[in-house]
């Protein structure tokens, strides 16, 4: 029986300074030039608490349906390592922030055990090798401070690709509370504690949601393999290498970190009153669920459709948009098809892109007035999402629907391609379909396709 | 000229335009280095410049002098709290009590020496000078503010000095050193720049010749600070209002538990009780019941403060760093320089403090002490309802010879603590007030009031 917990840190975005000094929370700056006394621990310095980052960390919280503490304190949580400017990490123990929440995948609900803040450390950079054979590191403490929330769930999972599931899930539950940034680099990172046959192990650092699923996947077989060869799992801690796809040993069981948690007396006790939450609340926008009914009802697109709209916040702002004044279904259909399908193919996010509502309108309108086909709409979006002007591109590409204009191209195809032909009168429809493909390359995709659908049978009925 | 003025004659002078400050810088240059010589008061001294008649030297301390324990930090100079691990580290920016003291014209005079980060009550735990008493050079100054005690003593100029308390640290130097110690309000000086001994702990106090130093130098130091989220929002006080303010009515409790030492201190101690008697006070005896777990509670929970705190030192981003080349990985480095830099006393608070809260330990040690704590607490909240506030000695025994210290095992150093890691834990102010002495040595009062009550312990002080 297998189990999967997860351990998911959130890098905050939406405050303007670190969590406990008034360095900007951008990781992007020469290395070591975004710090303070504060983050980098001097001694003699302090920590003040940042409170937009608590507010971020309570809506996170609501919107997992985590009940939220109305007393909370910080702890020091100590372990010794190169990229701690203090060797302690300042975080909550005994009373995080939030508990006992919900979080519904498709097949399954998950249960969120705690949510709770911390700070994270700065970041190594490893040269020459990796973390176990690496000659020299760097250490830039850019990050230092920088506000983490992390979630933590219950051993609810029993596959990695309900985890994946999971993590898309989480990603855009932050995404619409837009306290997290998924470009930027290091924005969610996830340790997993997964147990099959005997002890629980741990996989820590893994960034990348397909690299969770392939991490899991990886420990499930190893684990079993074990098993088959009579060997005991034992508690330990292990590191996902991308590179070889393989998760090594970090330590033993033995080796494991006593974290000694003492509470950080320099913040004092946090409480958290009832209206900040009411208030907190109200400020939780209309989220991917609630979306897609709404989509349904409203635009009556499919629920399909629908999902992978809603799914992603800035998708769904811009087709809200554009749909305001285009047919909803051809909308949805180019939405949830084409530009998705170019976004991902390019593995590219719409925010992005140079795409704004007005292009895919004018794009929409053209085909609803049949000015271009089907194709050349999907061409220019397909342009937009990688970057590309179409202005050019569409000048020319008005639909060819001049049923003489059309017969003179296609007598030529036809001429060229007898054996399709031939085929054809036998009876392949593949056939046709090669012959309709000729006709629009010929045509650069501007032929209306139903013409010239009508027009090979007709030739070639005679 | 200068010979033992007063700060209040500096002050009137400065005032008047009657002081050469070329002259007084001189003066006091030549004298800090010719005590320094003789007793390693300082772990290093800033030499002060002054022009004749500066132009700008006016504001509330007209240049006064100001040792500075070397916990707290100062900008561009040396900061190392006693230990050979911080050598070389010069903050980047001053502690607020320094920034304070700056803008009132207070001239930095140098950091005094102590025990590494506070650990000790004799100074001997210094890893530069050990700090000698004035008084008999064989004796210890206290600790660990124990330079601040000394140099407070010794000067003969006027000169005040910034020390800083978790368990005891200013009351134990002013009661060896016969000179008057504050321990404030926990939060009510800002602890931004103060190198950490124990967190939920620290104050900073200051340390003077008479009274009046005491509160005028409070007046300057106290006051909220954003910096720091323990420092106190209270409003702004004048503590100089209260000295030689009639004490009649003032109801004082002498705890029974505090009275168990040397029975010539014990008399010392009386003495002055009675005297603020026949000046209209009363006093009771009173009982604080949970002193006797007070020593055992602080020494878990300061230590398990303090191991974390030290564990940011370790040859990466300041202080020492020698070993670098030689390390195989991190953790060698760490262990390398962690090893050759803390002394025993560090090495031992650092074991200790780990222990009581690792897994399986922290529940009996390190949480319950904290229980502890509230109890303690509760037993000063209790007697405040009836006495204003409580006197007794401030340490259990007289300045202690160097080669006597030697003898004691770290339980017994620790024991010296008693009588003042109480209202250390509560968060209470006291006040070391000499009050006498023993076989020529001093002996301090201590004076004890409830949270933000500095004011009644200040106006009892100056009737002794």
């Amino acid at each position: 029986m297998v189990k999967i917990g997860l351990e998911v840190h959130v890098a905050i975005s939406n405050v303007k300074t670190k969590m406990f000094c008034g360095c900007v929370n951008n990781v992007v700056a020469e290395p070591n030039t975004n710090v303070c006394p504060t983050c980098m621990g001097m001694p003699g310095s302090k920590p003040r608490i940042n409170k937009a980052v608590i507010d971020s960390a309570i809506k996170i919280s609501i919107a997992l349906n985590c009940k939220v503490r109305n007393k909370m304190f910080f702890s020091r949580k100590s372990y010794f390592y190169n990229d701690m400017a203090k060797n302690f990490q300042i975080s909550q123990y005994e009373v995080p922030l939030a508990e006992n929440g919900i979080v519904e995948i498709d097949s399954k609900k998950i249960r969120i055990r705690r949510v709770h803040m911390e700070e994270d450390p700065g970041k190594i950079i490893h040269i020459g090798g990796g973390i176990i054979n690496a000659d020299y590191t760097l250490i830039d403490y850019n990050r230092s401070g920088v506000p983490l929330c992390e979630i933590v769930t219950q051993p609810d999972f029993e596959t990695p690709k309900q985890a994946r599931e999971f993590l898309d899930k989480i990603s855009s539950v932050l995404e619409y509370l837009e306290v997290y940034n998924a470009l930027r680099e290091g924005a969610l990172r996830v340790d997993a504690n997964i147990s099959t046959s005997g002890e629980r192990v741990e996989i820590k650092n893994i960034s990348g949601f397909r690299d969770v699923e392939k991490a899991l996947q990886y420990e499930i077989t190893r684990q079993e393999n074990m098993t088959r060869r009579g060997q005991q799992i034992i508690q330990e801690t292990r590191t996902w290498d991308s590179g070889s796809n393989t998760t090594k040993l970090l330590r033993k069981k033995e080796h494991e970190e006593d974290y000694g948690y003492i509470t950080e007396n320099d913040l004092p006790m946090i409480t958290i009153k009832q209206s900040r939450l009411d208030e907190i609340k109200k400020q939780i926008p209309e989220m991917a669920p609630e979306k897609v009914k709404r989509y349904q009802k409203q635009y009556r697109i499919s629920k399909e459709t629908a999902i992978s709209i809603a799914h992603d916040p800035f998708l769904a702002e811009m087709f809200e948009q554009v749909v305001k004044k285009t047919d909803p279904e051809i909308t949805g259909k180019i939405f949830a098809g084409v530009l998705l399908k170019t976004l991902n193919y390019n593995n590219i996010r719409i925010q992005q892109t140079n795409i704004r509502a007005e292009d895919i309108l004018d794009i929409l309108e053209k085909l609803e007035k049949k000015q271009i086909t089907e194709r050349v709409a999907e061409l220019a979006l397909r342009k937009i999402a990688e970057g590309k002007n179409t202005e050019k591109f569409l000048r020319d590409m008005d639909t060819i629907s001049d049923k003489k204009q059309l017969k003179d191209i296609i007598k030529i195809v036809l001429k060229k391609n007898i054996k399709a032909v031939n085929d054809v009168k036998s009876g392949k429809p593949e056939a046709m379909n090669f012959l309709l493909g000729q006709v629009m390359k010929e045509t650069k995709n501007r032929a209306d396709q139903k013409t010239v659908r009508e027009i090979i049978e007709k030739y070639i009925e005679k | 000229m200068f010979r033992d003025i007063t700060i209040e004659e500096f002050l009137t002078r400065s005032a008047n335009d009657d002081i050469d400050y070329s002259d007084f810088a001189d003066y006091v240059n030549r004298e800090t280095e010719k005590l320094n010589k003789k007793y390693g008061f300082l772990r290093e001294v800033v030499k002060l410049e002054m022009k004749k008649n500066p132009e700008k030297i006016t504001k509330k301390m007209f240049g006064l002098p100001v040792s500075i324990k070397d916990c707290i930090c100062t900008k561009g100079i040396g900061s190392f709290a006693g230990s050979k691990i911080l050598e070389g580290y010069k903050p980047v920016f001053d502690a607020h009590v320094v920034e304070n003291l700056k803008k009132e014209n207070g001239a930095i005079l140098g950091k005094t020496n102590q025990d590494c980060f506070g650990f000790g009550t004799f100074s001997v735990y210094s890893d530069y000078e050990i700090p000698k008493n004035p008084i008999d050079s064989e004796r210890s100054c206290g600790g660990s503010s124990g330079g601040c005690g000394g140099i407070t003593k010794a000067a003969t100029f006027p000169h005040i000095s910034i020390g800083e308390s978790t368990g005891g640290s200013i009351s134990s130097p002013a009661a060896f050193c016969g000179v008057y110690g504050l321990t404030p309000t926990y939060g009510l000086v800002s602890r931004y720049g103060l190198i950490d001994y124990a967190n939920s702990l620290d104050k900073i106090g200051v340390l003077g010749k008479n009274i009046f130093d005491i509160a005028f130098s409070l007046n300057i130091i106290a006051g909220h600070d954003s910096r720091d989220s323990t420092s106190l929002k209270t409003e702004k006080k004048d503590y100089t209002k209260v000295l030689d303010k009639p004490i009649k009515g003032i109801k004082i409790g002498i705890p029974k538990e505090y009275m168990q030492v040397d029975e010539k201190i014990q008399k010392t101690v009386w003495n002055a009780v009675k005297k603020l008697e026949s000046l209209g006070a009363t006093y009771q005896e009173i009982s604080l019941e949970n002193t006797k777990y007070a020593l055992s509670a602080y020494y878990i929970i300061a230590t398990a403060e303090a191991s974390t705190n030290l564990a940011k030192y370790c040859g990466l981003r300041y202080g020492v760093q020698n070993e670098i080349a030689k390390a195989e990985s991190f953790n060698d480095h760490y262990k390398k320089i962690r090893t050759k830099n803390f002394n025993a006393e560090a090495k031992r608070r650092i074991i200790l403090g780990t222990f009581t809260r690792m897994s399986g330990y922290r529940d009996q040690y390190y949480l319950k002490a904290m229980k502890v704590r509230t109890l303690v607490i509760n037993d000063f909240k209790r007697v405040f309802k009836n006495v204003d506030i409580i006197a007794s000695p401030a340490m259990p025994i007289t300045a202690p010879k160097f080669s006597d210290i030697e003898k004691l095992t770290p339980m017994e150093h620790y024991q010296m603590d008693v009588l003042t890691v109480p209202p250390n834990l509560a968060g209470v102010p006291m006040i070391s007030v000499p009050c006498g002495f023993v076989d020529g040595l001093p002996v301090g009062l201590h004076l004890i009031a409830d949270h933000l009550q500095e004011e009644k312990i200040i106006q009892a002080a100056s009737w002794v």
